[in-house]
């Protein structure tokens, strides 16, 4: 089945039920294989599950890519002070609508994935922070949770294998910047979300000041098929580097805008053109953002040599990050667009670090003028400058973020700035 | 339920190559509503609290609300990160989180009034004055915006007849510019209060004002 749209190029793992209401009943998910993960897991013990999820090479989807079994294997290994797993389905990069489909459509295998997470750190509470917005997701995890409790699938004494997995569903309030780590981690703790300097890094001391782990929601919902099938058949996707399925979440200017699943390393030209149909009204491509608004533009001659793995995506001086290609056609204003990005990340800035508060609302000043049709040419070497001084000096990247767009379009795209500064009335001042 | 007049593929996928009714999109076999008392504990946090029925002087935190609220308490190690919960209890009661309601907060959970505020402020979610019956909120956010979200976003400010920000005469829609709600694939996405509408544009917009008149949800 698809949702809204399928094709069959995709190779679904997670998305294999999206668009079927059944799936979200405990029954239905139970009778389709369900929980098997988790009662092999409990017969496996916490290290060969590390072990399996390590041999699968799954790397975290929430944008880092970082491998997800070494990050569990950073937990103490002794439980001296409580644990916490903690599931960030905080979506709300612009350009990405992955999460709030995997928890609506199947929020019982973000369970089973959470609680065999849980079980592989020692932790006996998982903590899944769901974006504040998606009321519906909420809706069905919360009804989902109940049921796996009342089924004794959570809780205590899971299964009658004597292990003990509390999971609360906690509801964000609006805030981009949560969805950063250990911003999130002080959100779950009644603060403001500000991100915190690392280390103590969260397997020290991550939420409540206890050793935590984060992990993001495509990630945990791929676990449980990675316990039940092994980390070699995870590897039949995918590259070396960047194994198995990744949802791509494809919008913007193509004739089927969706989230489809494919082996990672696929060409991103085939993604635009065969998946989802082609440009819309037959326009040509003049831009993608392969990973969401937090990574650099790039034009279409890049775009035919994209490959969309991590490594790939590199190789043309940009990023997967959480798989969110947006894609625009030669109608599109790109200056436009990204001083839209930059107005968010201005007003999404937590705060704390002066590059990132009054960079982004500088740059977006500037933006915002360059549009107007009031900008000159120095314009442009100011933004340079300034965002440069933007990247890596703050505690979080959200500061890297305002950078990227701006100065890959700068690259890229200089005569679209160009073009608005020569439709300018010229100064008054000589 | 499923007389909505308008395509909405994010409750009932009727595009695309899958079917769906909205009943089995987010009808009570399904989804449903969740009590007020906030079932069992582990989903007791997370209530859809922008809601068309408020009533901004109700008495926070009693009857099954205070069963809600002592069950949230249950679920985490410090009283301290009951907040937001708290917060959002009081917002589904009373429609926005005013200063009384943030003190009353801050009283029961052991924090003082000036860093419930800091935290309240910080989150965008907390309508700090009240609003109208309908929270409206368009993206305009960048996947949005390349497929027409400014038009959409006019439109309801046009039909309202309200400025952005700003509640209509008759009390029933604020619009407001919403950041991206992670529907990019669906543009333009539009929330009002608890609900997601999909693929919406511009002539649809009467329509769906229209259905929010009458049926109220």
């Amino acid at each position: 089945m698809a949702y809204p749209y399928g094709s069959d190029r995709e190779a679904r793992v997670v998305s294999t039920h999206f668009g079927d209401p059944m799936q979200r009943r405990i029954d239905t998910y139970v009778s389709r294989g369900g929980y098997g993960a988790l009662k092999k897991s409990f017969e496996m013990g916490p290290a060969d599950v590390v072990d399996v999820v390590k041999s699968s090479g799954l790397r975290g989807r929430g944008g880092a890519g970082f491998p997800t079994g070494l990050k569990w294997s950073f937990m103490p290994k002794e439980q001296t002070k409580p644990h916490y797993l903690l599931c960030n389905a905080d979506e709300s990069e612009p350009g990405t609508f992955k999460d709030r489909e995997l928890m609506r459509w199947d929020p019982h295998q973000l369970i089973e994935g959470c609680l065999i997470g849980a079980y592989a750190i020692h932790a006996k509470h998982v903590y899944i922070y769901c974006r504040g917005e998606f009321f519906e997701a909420n809706q069905v995890l919360a009804r989902a949770v109940e049921d796996a409790y009342a089924k004794g699938y959570a809780g205590t004494d899971i299964m009658g294998s004597g292990n003990d997995i509390d999971v609360t569903v906690h509801q964000g309030a609006g805030a981009y910047i949560c969805g950063e780590e250990t911003g999130l981690m002080n959100s779950l703790e009644g603060k403001r979300g500000l991100p915190r300097i690392k280390p103590p890094f969260p397997a020290a001391s991550g939420a409540f000041g206890m050793p935590s782990t984060i992990n993001n929601v495509e990630t945990l919902c791929a676990v449980p098929h990675i316990v039940s099938n092994g980390g070699e058949w995870y590897r039949q996707w995918g590259t070396e580097k960047s194994p198995g399925t990744k949802l791509f979440c494809v919008s913007g200017h193509v004739r089927k805008p969706g989230n489809y699943e494919l082996p990672l390393g696929f060409p991103l030209t085939e993604l635009i053109e065969d998946v989802c149909g082609g440009m819309r009204d037959g326009n040509a491509l003049k831009a993608v953002i392969p990973g969401g608004s937090s990574v650099p533009i790039i034009n279409a001659e890049e775009v035919g040599r994209c490959s969309l793995d991590y490594e790939g995506c590199v190789a043309v001086g940009t990023m997967l990050g959480c798989a969110s290609v947006i894609v625009m056609d030669d109608t599109t204003n790109i200056v436009k667009q990204v001083r839209r990005m930059v107005d968010f990340y201005a007003h999404e800035s937590c705060g704390q670090c002066t590059p990132c508060r009054e960079g982004s609302s500088w740059t977006a000043q500037i933006m915002r003028r360059i549009e107007d049709g009031k900008g000159a040419e120095a314009d442009l070497d100011t933004l340079m400058e300034m965002t440069q001084q933007m990247v890596g000096t703050t505690i979080c990247v959200l500061s890297d973020s305002v950078a990227a767009p701006v100065q890959s379009s700068i690259l890229k795209f200089r005569e679209d700035y160009l073009a608005l500064m020569a439709a300018a009335e010229p100064a008054g001042v000589a | 339920m499923s007389d909505v007049p308008f395509k909405n593929p994010g409750w009932a996928g009727n595009t695309g190559d899958f079917d769906l009714t909205e009943d089995q999109v987010r009808g009570d076999d399904f989804v449903g509503t969740r009590p007020k008392d906030g079932g069992h504990a582990s989903g007791a946090g997370a209530m859809p609290y922008m809601l068309a029925s408020r009533d901004p002087e109700g008495p926070l935190f009693e009857g099954e609300y205070q069963e809600r609220f002592d069950k949230i308490l249950t679920r985490y190690p410090t009283k301290r990160a009951a907040l937001l919960p708290a917060l959002s209890l009081a917002q589904e009661i009373r429609g926005h989180v005013s200063p009384q309601s943030m003190d009353r907060v801050a009283e029961l959970l052991d924090l003082s009034p000036a860093y419930v505020r800091g935290v309240a402020t910080f989150y965008t979610m907390y309508n700090k004055r009240p609003v109208g019956r309908h929270l409206v909120q368009v993206c305009t956010n960048i996947s949005c915006n390349l497929c027409g979200a400014e038009e959409v976003l006019q439109a309801f400010l046009n039909y309202t007849d309200a400025e952005l920000g700003e509640t209509s005469e008759d009390g029933n829609f604020t619009t407001i510019e919403a950041e991206c709600l992670a529907a990019c694939g669906y543009p333009t996405c539009v929330q009002i209060n608890s609900r997601y509408y999909e693929n919406v544009t511009p002539a649809e917009v009467p329509k769906i004002i229209e259905h929010l008149k009458t049926k109220g949800d």
